[in-house]
């Protein structure tokens, strides 16, 4: 499309070229700061609009952008051009999940076993319902519907973190979201590098694949995310506490986790969460738990949202997948609000319901987690995977929604301080 | 009028009680985190040990003990209070903490709890209801009648400076030293009835002054007086309201030892009251003492001079170690006497501990580490 409209100018370029030699060639794609920055302006300006406008949260207006402008509707964001902005996405996406990392306290779970009760059946319930619709409902063989349970069993760290931020929640109902969220998607990255290991053990000629490849993942994700926390708290600790430096630090070795991940190939959101995890347990002297992330972090989320809405694959569409993706979301809505309903940990009956509509949310990892996945077996893999890709696809627009309905409900984001108390 | 302050409820003389309000945390940066009325929604708890409250906002919660004869008995129910806030706060990841103030909170973030009477504050007093997340402790004397809780309510203010300077614990506000021992007080000074009691001869001279500010509209209830001591007709007590709360239980029992036992002195001696003169240096004395603790200047209007602070603190307590000990209670007086021989505060420490560690996110999870540290029990075990 773009082609069509700059021919002109390529060839009044070509002819000038032919005069004034210093003319570089007519640039055929955008200079990845130059898209960098577009995709920045176009995803902040819906956002900011849809935020508005309708109230909703920021994320959709993202997620809208990157699909409106993205290869399925009208293509101004190429799949080439996908490719080039990944490494910036995968940042994003790893820096948000080292932030979730680090809000993991395990502590909480040892002073207060109803939420240990809670989160275990949150997790086996999720995984356990997804599983069985997609096998039995679906029809999709065990390993891909293991697959479809892993991708789409956790709630959305990133989606949720940005909520939370957004609408600048606290309280018990935010904490226990903030916590079953990190949690499952601890559950779901192990669950995750299993069915690594049984779609191997499905199509792969050698078995070595489904041994070693699993435990790359793993093992590799432990090395990289242990060696970088070990660096960052070792520098830290010779700057003063939550100084500028620190956040630097904080920040550079986690783009240094980015990168060696993705040499690799280990899943950079695995490694981002387990270095997270790793600070939040390993840092007795506090070195850098009070070190916040830069503001910044806000526009890297804005190219991951973009990004990921320019990589469903709406073309694939078709209606019956639809109802398929909205059945699966039933059923891991239900299994999710039950078992938190089931064991709240303190809290009242309703709040608990709160907790489980504010996990719903499926984003950014279950869509990357799917790609890594389908991208082992691509000719198989990606009409497998369509299923939960869909559900993400539908609970990018409304998750973020129902996270925050679920805080507002609550009485604990900052505009709802008016309606005292929310929920009782 | 209000039946309740029309009434001067019975109460067993020098009977005690305290109120500490407390500091609700998140145990990922010790900044104050919203979590009072969830909180309270959790705690298992039947009171055995006194009540536990809303306050008015979210990161706050407020206990009170029983009325109790003896300070053992005020001791040992703040340590069951402490107790149970520990483990309920923990379920909840909060951290429960002392002090006076909160070094480093952003006031506009406060939160202001659901309820009629709260509510009502915000709408009255705008951002002060904020800015209010301060954390004071409150000792409750019994009184035999309403005359003897003005009396009393006159006869203790010269020693208001001598509570603030002991349990001065708010050096920090807003993430910077105001160079006061105890800047609580200033947020307190913004409401519009704060300050000391007028001169007033009775019950009914109290009654004369209350109805009058209610035809004016200043005042509806007896909450609304700010004042640093004021008579509680329906608890039928006086109540000394200027001391921060201290960084441990045991300073707070301590404090209501000395409130104990200087209500027992000033009822068995009786002394003269002057207190007009008082009332003329009662606003400089409590500055000298919020800004300097121990080492205030204190202007005495009799004798038109300034003695320290420090030594009519410590000439205080060897005035009142005969009637702490017919109240069992010196050993209590023994724990200020020894802050006053050191000379270290519960400021002083906060900023002991700023030095050490160069940021307030570990001064204030030192602090939270101290509030609820059993270390120092067997001090309350020893006396109970």
């Amino acid at each position: 499309m773009f082609s069509h409209l700059t021919m002109p100018v390529r060839v009044a370029w070509e002819d000038l070229q032919e005069r004034l030699f210093f003319l570089p060639p007519f640039p055929d794609e955008l200079d990845p700061l130059a898209l960098f920055s577009m995709l920045l302006v176009v995803g902040l300006l819906v956002g900011e609009w849809l935020r508005a406008t309708l109230g909703w949260p920021k994320v959709i207006g993202y997620v809208l952008a990157g699909t409106l402008f993205g290869p399925s509707v009208l293509g101004w964001i190429s799949i080439e051009a996908l490719a080039q902005i990944r490494p910036i996405a995968d940042a994003a996406l790893g820096i948000l999940m080292l932030e979730i990392g680090r809000r993991l306290d395990l502590r909480w779970l040892r002073d207060n076993h109803e939420l240990l009760r809670a989160t275990l059946g949150e997790i086996t319930l999720s995984f356990a319902t997804i599983f069985l619709f997609a096998w039995a409902v679906v029809g999709l063989i065990p390993a891909w519907a293991a697959a479809a349970a892993a991708v789409t069993m956790a709630s959305a760290p990133a989606v949720v973190l940005l909520t939370v931020e957004e609408s600048g929640a606290q309280g018990q109902v935010t904490e226990r979201i903030i916590l079953h969220t990190a949690l499952s998607a601890a559950a779901s990255f192990v669950v995750f590098a299993v069915v690594v290991g049984v779609v191997h053990a499905e199509y792969s000629e050698h078995w070595a694949n489904a041994v070693v490849h699993p435990l790359w993942v793993v093992v590799g994700g432990l090395i990289i995310a242990w060696l970088m926390a070990r660096i960052a708290l070792l520098v830290a600790a010779l700057l003063p506490k939550r100084s500028l430096a620190q956040v630097f630090i904080l920040a550079a070795t986690a783009l240094l986790a980015v990168g060696t991940a993705r040499m690799l190939a280990v899943p950079v959101f695995l490694t981002l969460f387990l270095m997270g995890v790793i600070l939040s347990c390993t840092d007795r002297q506090k070195t850098l738990s009070y070190t916040h992330l830069p503001e910044g972090h806000w526009l890297l989320a804005i190219i991951l949202f973009v990004v990921v809405g320019a990589s469903l694959p709406w073309p694939d569409f078709t209606w019956l997948i639809g109802l398929q993706a909205i059945g699966l979301l039933g059923v891991r809505a239900l299994a999710k609000i039950a078992a938190l309903a089931w064991a709240g940990g303190g809290l009242t009956g309703a709040k608990r319901v709160l907790v489980g509509i504010g996990i719903q949310p499926l984003s950014a990892t279950a869509v990357f987690m799917a790609y890594e996945i389908a991208g082992l077996y691509p000719e198989i893999g990606r009409s497998s995977l369509s299923l939960p890709l869909f559900a993400a696809a539908i609970m990018e627009l409304v998750g973020p929604a129902l996270c925050r309905l679920a805080l507002v409900r609550a009485g604990e984001t900052v505009d709802t301080e008016k309606s005292t108390g929310g929920v009782a | 009028m209000n039946p309740a302050i029309a009434v001067f409820s019975h109460s067993e003389p020098l009977t005690l009680g305290v109120e500490l309000e407390l500091q609700l945390l998140s145990p990922r940066d010790f900044d104050l985190t919203r979590g009072a009325t969830d909180l309270l929604g959790s705690i298992d708890y039947d009171g055995h040990c006194g009540a536990i409250k809303l306050e008015i906002t979210e990161s706050m919660i407020e206990v009170s003990t029983l009325p109790q004869r003896q300070v053992d008995g005020i001791a040992a129910d703040l340590l069951g209070l402490r107790q149970v806030l520990v483990r309920d706060c923990a379920r909840n990841h909060i951290v429960v903490c002392g002090g006076g103030t909160h070094p480093f909170h952003h006031w506009p973030d406060r939160r202001i709890c659901p309820g009629e009477r709260f509510d009502e504050m915000s709408h009255r007093y705008g951002y002060l209801a904020k800015q209010f997340t301060v954390f004071g402790q409150h000792i409750h004397v019994g009184c035999t009648s309403g005359d003897e809780a003005i009396w009393l309510t006159q006869a203790l203010g010269p020693y208001v400076p001598i509570f603030i300077a002991l349990s001065a614990s708010s050096p920090y506000v807003d993430g910077v030293d105001t160079l006061f021992q105890s800047a609580r007080l200033n947020a307190v000074s913004a409401f519009p009835l704060s300050g000391q009691c007028p001169e007033l001869r009775d019950w009914a001279g109290f009654i004369e002054h209350f109805s009058f500010l209610q035809s004016c509209g200043i005042a509806r209830s007896i909450k609304d007086l700010y004042w640093d001591i004021r008579p509680k007709p329906e608890f039928g007590t006086v109540e000394i309201r200027v001391c921060d709360t201290p960084l441990t239980v045991e300073r707070a029992a301590a404090l209501a030892a000395l409130a104990q036992s200087l209500v027992h002195h000033l009822l068995r001696t009786r002394p003269r009251l002057d207190a007009q003169g008082h009332l003329q240096v009662a606003r400089y004395n409590k500055f000298q003492a919020c800004r300097y603790g121990f080492d205030a200047q204190i202007s005495d209007p009799v004798g038109r001079r300034q003695i320290p602070l420090r030594t009519l603190a410590r000439e205080l307590l060897i005035l009142l170690a005969e009637d702490a000990r017919v109240l069992g209670c010196w050993p209590w007086l023994e724990l200020l006497d020894a802050a006053l021989i050191t000379g270290v505060s519960d400021a002083d420490w906060l900023r002991g501990r700023q030095a050490r560690h160069g940021n307030l996110n570990d001064v204030v999870c030192a602090a939270a580490r101290r509030f609820s540290s059993t270390a120092s029990e067997a001090v309350a075990g020893r006396s109970r």
